[in-house]
């Protein structure tokens, strides 16, 4: 008698716990792009989440590298079966807005009294703002930040202390880092940096440079590159003569690792690469028993004072869902933006923080005195002048200018053409694409 | 009944290709004669604008040419390496099982995976390739970024990845070659590179005939992963070859109604190829 | 005696060339390996490694626990062993139809066959297969990475000129045995055809085995992914990674396409004894 009511009782624990599994849960299917130990990471803040809201599952699915994503997105969408939330990265900006695939998070912020935009830091906000009107939420951002071997510093008589500043400092200081076998090979060089257009897109904007015309896409679509300037100029010099004269190592094109690799190595001096590499480069200076420095941006001695423009990416919300699978997207995007998680996802990869009071709590806690790089590059974000410059272009073509100018560098660099013939040539396969993108 | 058994042996094969690959590539053809927009927001008719645009472009232009350079030297090296690679494989020498795996596992290698390693060994600085070289020869090569180093790169990794497929069939169809036929040509005094060249490679050349359409599609198609790890088409678009820009275009862009365009020029190009190729090369064939 | 000592010489000159061609196939591979085996510091470092120091198995726990590897493993098997099976079947029948049979439309439907060849499904095709597929209810499901790989020109070809390179005499008598065409097809052709179809077999189970983009569009979910999204999984493009974990997946992922092939071999090397080649 007694196992029938054992029994009995358990099979109504089982029918009522199944009950609560059947009760709806509201599901959300978040994709991205961060790979690598980023997944478990991610995954954890999703449970996090899931704590808190018992009535929402959110099913997070790496979908790629960005540009995997975008495909898959560009897939999905088109077939109806598109996910709730997507990670876009900054240059699909313009063509996520013109595919109209998006509920615009100003929408969400705007019906939503609880959230406060104005913790925000604005150099974020900036970037991602379209027209006044925000369209995603700013989530893994970057910039590019040097860094540098004090140890390899004092070896080749440099003062550790004092970075290169401008280009002719970068391009000084390279040489008396640079040093070369008797054959002629490079064994030590002074500065690396992957071959990629952002590194000459920030090198713009440090001199409040643009790539664009209207205001750099923010006041109106863009028609044309104007980035053939006195500006775009010096930055190709730069590139140019530290490559010939051998005090520079070019990788291959979005080679990150390999740029990492050499000034891991101790195979250059001085790195140029994202922000959020600052944890890597910090245990990895202490493994290979060398110190390390972190320097803003060099920027020619001339030049107008600008800013650093962010990179990475961030959360879209997809439009054409029922409204409450939509609202509970929003509270995940909300709870992804909260402080607490900003933190954990900035400590956790090296992304910046995107809000003041993250900031804030991180100063008080003692985390800049402790971890200086990171200081370094907060800095550099909040003391960039803030203009249509340095908030970055907006291009529909966004990609297929970033290759024109890779592609244009990589012939200056082979002796192909000379600085100014690459430089009026990228402007002119930029404008090419962009005025196709446009229908021009 | 048995005037219809052809047909049904067709049967399944048809339905699959009719449903899933003319079908879809119907559609995606479709899109060349249109702009695409953004996530296939809409779709504006342009008739030949996409063609004219492509055939005035010089950087597309070039990739054709380099096209037909690259595949006609990878073909080249892969087929006649690997028949006679296959030629050793067959013998019964100790660890041959293990040397046929070993020089097999390119193909088991995904192409990015390939790139990535390769990309690893050619780093001009700490790469292991590289600092052989500066050791014995005491040259610094930038073999991915420089001119002509990254063709010789991209063409060394592809027939390092495609030659294992043809080593399998060569060695398939090598057994098939009668014996007799090589003892009586060693009793007439035969070498070993005439009995090779002229009885062995002969015999099996329906295998080349099929090998060396299949390497070319296979260098055609499946070289863009490899291109796109090791050199992203550069330096400078110099190893840009034809499907690499259609993977560029049609999935870095999103330019669907233009990556679409160049399918079908690719396409017409393969199929003038194969029609040359079928008229001339099988009367060099041998059947038994 | 003149006999063993060149017979001799020439094992050792076909065993040194066999070393050396190994050694540079199998080269990157044996990077993989190392690197599998080094800690996150030593992966890259001055002089550039070739052999493993140390073996530093920790990088394959953090990569199957990063990425459900068993059974990312399980799915590309799966896979791969439908895809074959399907492609064997179509490319048999197919090839024996176009070896063996005069009919009406056969140059034609050779060549609307064989220019699939040109038709590249993960490049040109993927939103319109995709939509198919979601009509079909077939999203990530192994239904979807499966069928529509099935047919196989490659096979049919392959298949065809091996079938036209057997002597039309069997065929012939066959039929004066009184055995139907599908009776010769099984009974006689196909076990003379073994090694053909050994070879294909390995061919189209590697080529699925390393299906990335399709498969990566068309699963929605992790325990649907194929091996080498898990592979994908593990580098973090922009961020800074663990070679020496994503080598660690990258290893487990190449191993069973390897054992398959050492397994399979016999099915495609004829002892020699029986064909006598000695070259």
């Amino acid at each position: 008698m007694k196992r029938i009511i054992f029994i009995t009782l358990l099979i109504m624990l089982l029918l009522t716990s199944s009950l609560a599994f059947a009760a709806d849960k509201v599901e959300v299917q978040f994709w991205h792009a961060m790979g690598g130990w980023r997944i478990e990471l991610l995954q954890e803040m999703a449970n996090d989440f899931m704590a808190l809201h018992p009535d929402i599952n959110v099913d997070v699915q790496y979908t790629g590298s960005y540009g995997d994503t975008i495909n898959k997105l560009n897939v999905a969408i088109q077939s109806n079966v598109a996910p709730h939330i997507v990670q876009g990265y900054d240059i699909a900006t313009q063509m996520l807005i013109d595919g109209e695939i998006a509920v615009p998070m100003q929408d969400l912020i705007d019906a939503d009294p609880e959230f406060d935009i104005g913790t925000f830091m604005p150099q974020v906000l900036n970037y991602y703002r379209v027209n006044g009107k925000l369209y995603c939420m700013p989530f893994n951002s970057s910039n590019a930040v040097m860094f540098y071997n004090r140890t390899l510093f004092e070896k080749a008589g440099l003062d550790p202390n004092k970075p290169p500043k401008t280009y002719k400092e970068l391009y000084e200081y390279s040489k008396m880092l640079t040093t070369k076998d008797d054959k002629g090979n490079v064994e030590q060089a002074g500065v690396c940096w992957n071959l990629h257009c952002w590194f000459f897109e920030e090198f713009m904007a440090k001199q409040n440079a643009a790539l664009v015309d209207n205001n750099n896409g923010r006041t109106g679509r863009p028609t044309k590159a104007i980035f053939n300037s006195d500006a775009g100029l010096k930055v190709f010099n730069m590139w140019n003569d530290l490559s010939k004269d051998g005090y520079m190592i070019n990788t291959k094109v979005h080679d990150w690792t390999g740029s990492r690799n050499l000034f891991i190595s101790q195979k250059v001096a001085m790195l140029i690469t994202s922000t959020s590499d600052v944890a890597l480069m910090v245990k990895s200076a202490e493994e290979n028993d060398f110190e390390l420095g972190s320097a803003f941006m060099p920027i020619p001695a001339d030049a107008e004072t600008g800013g650093v423009v962010i990179g990475g990416g961030s959360l879209w919300i997809v439009a054409g869902k029922p409204e409450e699978e939509t609202k509970a997207a929003w509270e995940f995007v909300k709870f992804m933006a909260e402080s607490a998680q900003q933190i954990k996802w900035h400590t956790g990869t090296g992304y910046f923080p995107v809000r003041k009071d993250a900031v804030e709590d991180l100063l008080a806690k003692g985390y800049y005195s402790e971890s200086p790089h990171n200081l370094t590059t907060i800095m550099q974000l909040l003391l960039s002048t803030q203009n249509y410059n340095s908030n970055g272009a907006i291009i529909g073509a966004f990609a297929e200018v970033r290759n024109a100018v890779e592609s244009n560098v990589q012939k200056m660099l082979n002796g192909d053409m000379t600085p100014e013939e690459a430089l009026a040539a990228a402007e002119k396969d930029c404008t090419d694409a962009i005025r196709e993108y446009e229908g021009l | 009944m048995k005037k219809w058994t052809p047909y049904f042996l067709l049967v399944p094969t048809f339905i699959i290709i009719v449903l899933f690959i003319y079908i879809p590539a119907g559609f995606s053809l479709r899109t060349s004669l249109y702009r695409v927009l953004p996530f296939g927001r809409g779709m504006q008719f342009i008739a030949f604008r996409n063609f004219i645009r492509l055939f005035s472009d010089v950087d597309y232009i070039y990739s054709v040419k380099f096209t037909i350079v690259y595949v006609v030297i990878t073909v080249s090296i892969t087929i006649l390496l690997s028949f006679l690679i296959a030629t050793q494989l067959i013998k019964k020498v100790p660890g041959v099982r293990l040397f046929r795996t070993l020089i097999f596992a390119p193909y088991a290698v995904s192409p990015a995976i390939a790139g990535a390693l390769w990309t690893f060994m050619l780093n001009p600085v700490v790469g292991h390739i590289s600092y052989f070289f500066q050791r014995t020869f005491g040259i610094q090569v930038e073999w991915l970024t420089s001119k002509p180093h990254a063709f010789y790169a991209i063409v060394f990794a592809s027939v390092w990845k495609i030659l294992p497929f043809d080593m399998i069939f060569y060695i398939a169809s090598i057994q098939n070659v009668p014996g007799e036929m090589l003892e009586s040509a060693k009793i007439e005094g035969a070498g070993v590179m005439q009995r090779t060249w002229k009885i062995i490679f002969p015999l099996v050349s329906p295998i080349t005939f099929y090998l060396v359409i299949m390497n070319i599609v296979v260098t055609m198609f499946s070289s863009f992963a490899i291109i796109d790890v090791m050199t992203k088409g550069g330096p400078g678009q110099f190893t840009t070859n034809m499907i690499y820009r259609m993977y560029l275009d049609g999935f870095y862009f999103q330019k669907q109604g233009v990556a679409s365009a160049q399918s079908i020029i690719l396409i017409a190009v393969m199929i003038v190829v194969t029609l040359i190729y079928f008229k001339f090369g099988e009367r060099h064939v041998h059947y038994q | 005696m003149k006999i063993s000592t060149k017979k001799k010489t020439d094992v050792i000159f076909t065993e040194i060339i066999l070393i050396i061609m190994s050694f540079i196939f199998v080269l990157p591979l044996i990077l993989a390996v190392t690197m599998s085996l080094q800690p996150a510091k030593s992966v890259f470092s001055f002089p550039p490694k070739f052999f493993p120091t140390g073996f530093h198995w920790q990088n394959y726990l953090v990569a199957f626990r990063t990425v459900p590897f068993v059974r990312l493993l399980l799915n590309s098997t799966i896979v791969a062993i439908m895809v074959t099976v399907g492609k064997l079947i179509t490319g048999t029948l197919a090839g024996y139809a176009f070896a063996n049979f005069k009919f009406f439309g056969k140059n034609f439907g050779f060549s609307f066959l064989f220019a699939t060849l040109f038709l590249p499904a993960e490049l040109i095709m993927i939103v319109p297969l995709f939509s198919i597929m979601a009509k079909f209810g077939w999203v990530n499901t192994y239904w979807a990475l499966t069928i529509p790989f099935m047919a196989s020109a490659t096979n049919t070809f392959i298949l065809r000129q091996h079938f036209l390179m057997i002597p039309k005499e069997l065929e012939d008598s066959a039929r004066i045995d009184g055995a139907g065409p599908m009776a010769y097809f099984i009974k006689i052709l196909l076990p003379l055809s073994k090694s053909m179809i050994g070879g294909v077999s390995i061919i189209n189970f590697i080529y699925a085995w390393n299906f990335y983009l399709w498969p990566l569009i068309i699963t929605m979910e992790d325990r649907m992914k194929t091996v080498q999204v898990g592979v994908k999984m593990l580098i973090d493009a922009e961020g800074a990674s663990n070679w020496g974990v994503i080598m660690a997946g990258t290893v487990s992922a190449v191993i069973p396409t390897l054992l398959v092939f050492f397994i399979l071999q016999p099915l495609f090397v004829k002892s020699l004894t029986r064909s006598g080649i000695k070259g």
